[in-house]
């Protein structure tokens, strides 16, 4: 490739763009990018990725993008939308992922604080939405689209396809080839802003982080190099371009270690394509595993006779010898037969089914997860961990090295990272990932790091024995109650979300004199159960209150009772009241983030009168809710919802929790 | 449809110019032994337009489709299509000079997939012999890769990416409708028949099926005909409505000059004798 042998700046790629021209020489005929379009693969190369992004970033410079401008990206996962954030780099442009699921006035904040001069839209829907609060966007001139359909007779001004862009920039490159393009990046440093992350915003308005190319650069280096990745590695991005996660799994890191991002067809369709693709390196929030999960689950429910045993048979000895196996601790050669065994029939067709046959690592991070659901995918010999991170860290702040995995703990710190425990139980670290700052607003940023270097997370934690990290919970969640025992909602909701059947729960306690919680069922898992067992509904708010569900949730509710009961911090924070709630928790109603965290202060404010309810003894309550669709429409939904008394237990934990 | 569209177009080139008759349905009277399905009904449909028949239970809608597609054959009157006043025809051979239609009860291949089920209605449009087709080989294949392309659209376009390898059966009626939809559609149809394209779905499914309808009108410009029973979906996509009852038209025109007709209010709702 005779374009890559101008190369980087003295050998040492300080930017992306940089990577991109060492990968287009040194894995000139690898894979770079898949997309599934029209039910095929679509494959670039490097090389074929390299030629893309210089027409497109030569297109943008020709179209009168400037250094320093921000560029928007909204939409879902697609090579062009990741060639976007290339090629406005190589230009000195800063590009601005935006959730592509925020209604119109969400995306227009972002889009006004940022100042957006141009917006990069992945389909018609995206334009639309744009344009609808073009006119709060003093700084927008142009918008760009990647898919036609529907945008092709739009009469609007300064609207491009990216394909257009890409043809101007060719036609420069034809006629006055590309140094001056180059030499443009060529001063490029890596201390520059690279991108501009807007956080999900638990409270308050967003926040945009602003992270420079040494951040990502350094920090997708440690990873790779931690969990051995390399060019060989596919990937499938199917997760919010805006999420920091996604923007180094499927961007930085990628370029640093050269391996291949797959764009599966649609969201929708993202299972079944990772089932094609069989990724090497997979990431996904707990809420994905456990969705998984409760699918087999449920299909083995109705699954024939011999299946199921087989399952449960084989599953049964996984449990006992898959994670010391995994972990490379010595098994009886029985056992280890049997697992083989096992492997053929039942653990390899899962995987398979799962598209997780090649996987060498995968991760969980965002949420606790279920320790029953992390050790089944590990018993079945996935390499799976867990890692905690931030925005404000390019993700990684510590992680579970191979052999030192425990479904309760977050990992020791990442190589490079340094963390320590705040008097206040706060967790701060410090590395080479750590943010420059939040974009125009200092007050925020000297609030959260400090002048050497720690950033405040915000989550309570403590390092336990081993020298690993354990989070308990947001550290403004934790609370007391009236008697004052320890009232930490994450951990609570955490337990009872470990039951398939319960897909959301809000707890609440802090300053009252008991625990009490929201529900919210799994309508996979419970409309299942439903049709099982005969049990007819007409809508999912009908579901929620039928006697039989709210026995079940009941039974749940106990059972987390009796488990806290034997835990000597958590055993005063027993759960005495809850109920089920008619509607999903959505974020659409900004009753949870769009990383579907759940917005505690909203949800207090807005179920007021349930809450009340809980406290003052009334067994059932009215009440209407407001919901909002996705074009922006309202809507207001009504239920009378019944509220149940729950078990309390004496404290029983003389048991073995003391030796933690 | 996208800018690497080569191969499909919605519909065939007629000729005919938008808002000119593309079908004159003359006199038609049809029976069945003593029964009179259909007396003396005359309407026309113009291009490029969606033409609503609307009727009480056994009105003859369907009868009409099913002349009009050739499936039965009237007694007497005659039909023109695209100008040519039409001979006694088969249903294929009205589906070969574009016409295609969707069934009032789903009638797709209940064990294949939503991609083979699409690509039946490709059929026609396959001209290699039996021979190659049958070792699935050279020209064959070649062709049948011309035509997935062509039917990757239409699932991109109607978006069932996701239920591309399900066997048809398996799916919810909503989604059924749907491929039906794109099965007729995969004919590329000038003149496209929907027998009550809505019946039994949901809300969502409606509006999702309207919008599709529309699209595909506006769109490749595909002239639509269908039956429905939803009154409001009937007025909010057909340009112009018919009604039919015991065979007989008894309204026709714009759907607010057919809303306050008072023989089609008697009609609906019964009048007292």
């Amino acid at each position: 490739m005779s374009e890559a042998d101008t190369a980087s700046n003295n050998g040492q790629p300080n930017t992306f763009v940089d990577y991109l021209v060492l990968n287009a020489s040194r894995f000139a005929e690898r894979p770079a990018f898949r997309h599934k379009d029209h039910g095929i693969w679509k494959t670039w190369t490097w090389a074929q990725a390299f030629d893309e992004i210089r027409s497109y970033s030569i297109g943008l410079q020709e179209l009168g993008i400037k250094p320093g401008d921000k560029i928007a990206i909204v939409g879902q996962n697609r090579p062009r939308l990741y060639w976007t954030f290339c090629a406005a780099q190589a230009i000195g442009a800063i590009p601005v992922p935006v959730y592509a699921d925020s209604v119109a006035e969400e995306m227009s904040f972002v889009l006004q604080h940022a100042e957006i001069v141009a917006a990069v839209c992945q389909n018609q829907e995206q334009v639309d939405k744009v344009d609808s609060v073009r006119g709060e966007l003093k700084t927008l001139k142009h918008i760009l689209y990647d898919e036609p359909r529907g945008v092709r007779d739009y009469d609007m001004k300064n609207l491009h396809a990216i394909t257009e862009i890409q043809e101007m920039g060719r036609k420069v490159t034809a006629s006055k080839g590309d140094d001056a393009w180059r030499k443009g990046f060529a001063s490029h440093k890596g201390a520059d802003i690279a991108v501009m992350l807007y956080t999900s915003g638990t409270t308050g308005r967003p926040k945009g982080v602003m992270l420079s190319f040494d951040n990502l650069i350094k920090s997708s280096m440690a990873a790779n190099k931690f969990d051995n990745l390399n060019e060989f590695d596919e990937i499938i991005a199917y997760l919010p371009l805006a999420w920091v996660g996604d923007h180094v799994f499927s961007y930085t890191q990628s370029y640093v270690a050269g391996y291949c991002v797959c764009c599966p067809e649609n969201p929708e369709t993202a299972e079944h394509d990772r089932l094609e693709i069989a990724p090497t390196y997979f990431f996904a929030p707990p809420r994905v595993f456990e969705t998984m999960l409760t699918n087999i689950n449920v299909r083995m429910e109705d699954a024939g006779n011999f299946k199921q045993k087989m399952f449960s048979y084989f599953m049964q000895h996984a449990k006992k010898v898959g994670e010391p196996i995994l972990n490379g601790e010595s098994v009886g050669l029985m056992d280890k037969l049997k697992y083989k065994l096992g492997e053929f029939f039942v653990y390899a067709p899962l995987k398979n089914r799962m598209g997780m046959s090649n996987m060498k690592v995968g991760y969980t991070a965002g949420e606790a997860i279920g320790p029953e659901i992390f050790s089944f995918y590990r018993s079945l010999g996935l390499n799976l961990k867990q890692l905690y991170g931030q925005t404000e860290a390019c993700v990684y702040v510590s992680g579970q090295p191979d052999g030192e995995i425990r479904a309760d703990t977050v990992g020791a710190p990442f190589p490079g990272v340094e963390i320590k425990i705040a008097d206040s139980g706060e967790v701060l670290y410090r590395s080479p990932g750590v943010f420059v700052g939040y974009y125009k607003n200092d007050k925020a940023t000297k609030e959260t790091k400090t002048k050497d270097g720690w950033v405040y997370t915000g989550d309570a934690g403590f390092i336990d024995g081993e020298g690993h990290l354990r989070i308990i919970d947001r550290a403004k969640d934790v609370g007391k109650l009236k008697d004052g025992s320890l009232f930490a909602p994450k951990y609570i909701e955490n337990k009872l979300k470990f039951f398939s059947n319960i897909k959301e729960v809000v707890a609440f306690g802090d300053g009252r004199d008991k625990c009490c919680a929201f529900l919210n069922i799994d309508l996979t898992s419970v409309g299942n159960w439903a049709e099982r067992n005969n049990v007819s509904y007409a809508s999912y708010q009908e579901l929620t209150q039928h006697p039989e569900v709210i026995k079940m949730m009941g039974e749940h509710v106990d059972q987390v009772n009796q488990d806290l009961a034997s835990e000597e911090l958590m055993s005063g924070s027993q759960i005495s009241r809850f109920l089920v709630l008619h509607k999903e928790l959505d974020p659409d109603d900004g009753e949870m983030t769009r990383t579907l965290k759940v917005r505690r202060n909203f949800i207090t404010e807005r179920y007021g009168d349930l809450i009340e309810a809980l406290y003052d003894g009334s067994e059932e309550k009215f009440i209407e809710t407001e919901v909002v669709f996705e074009d922006g429409r309202k809507g207001a939904i009504s239920a009378t919802v019944s509220i149940q008394d729950a078990q309390l237990y004496a404290p029983t934990h003389a048991m073995k929790e003391a030796a933690e | 449809m996208n800018a690497h569209d080569t191969s499909f177009h919605g519909r065939m080139d007629d000729g005919i110019e938008p808002g000119k008759a593309l079908l004159h349905v003359d006199n038609i009277s049809l029976s069945f032994g003593g029964v009179k399905a259909i007396t003396d009904v005359s309407f026309d449909v113009l291009k490029g337009e969606v033409r609503a028949i609307i009727g009480p239970n056994g009105a003859g809608k369907t009868s009409m489709l099913n002349v009009i597609n050739g499936f039965y054959h009237p007694q007497e009157g005659s039909i023109t299509f695209r100008g040519e006043k039409r001979a006694k025809m088969k249903p294929y051979q009205a589906a070969s000079s574009g016409i295609s239609r969707t069934f009032q009860n789903v009638a797709l291949f209940h064990g294949m997939s939503t991609l083979d089920n699409i690509m039946a209605g490709r059929t026609l449009k396959m001209n290699k012999n039996f021979f190659w087709q049958m070792w699935r080989y050279g020209p064959a294949l070649q062709e049948e890769i011309e035509h997935r392309k062509v039917v990757e659209e239409i699932i991109e376009f109607l978006e069932i990416e996701t239920i591309r390898k399900e066997p048809v059966g398996t799916l919810p009626y909503g989604l059924q409708k749907r491929v039906e939809l794109g099965r007729a559609l995969a004919a590329e149809p000038d003149l496209l028949l929907l027998d009550e394209p809505m019946a039994g779905m949901n809300l969502e499914e409606k509006e999702d099926m309207s919008r599709f309808i529309i699209e595909v009108n506006q769109q490749y410009g595909t002239t639509i005909a269908l039956i429905e029973h939803d009154m409001g979906v009937v007025m909010d996509l057909a340009d112009r409505v018919m009604v039919l009852d015991y065979g007989k038209k008894i309204g026709d025109g714009l759907p607010e000059e057919v809303q306050a007709n008072q023989d089609v209010i008697d009609a609906y709702l019964g009048v007292s004798h």
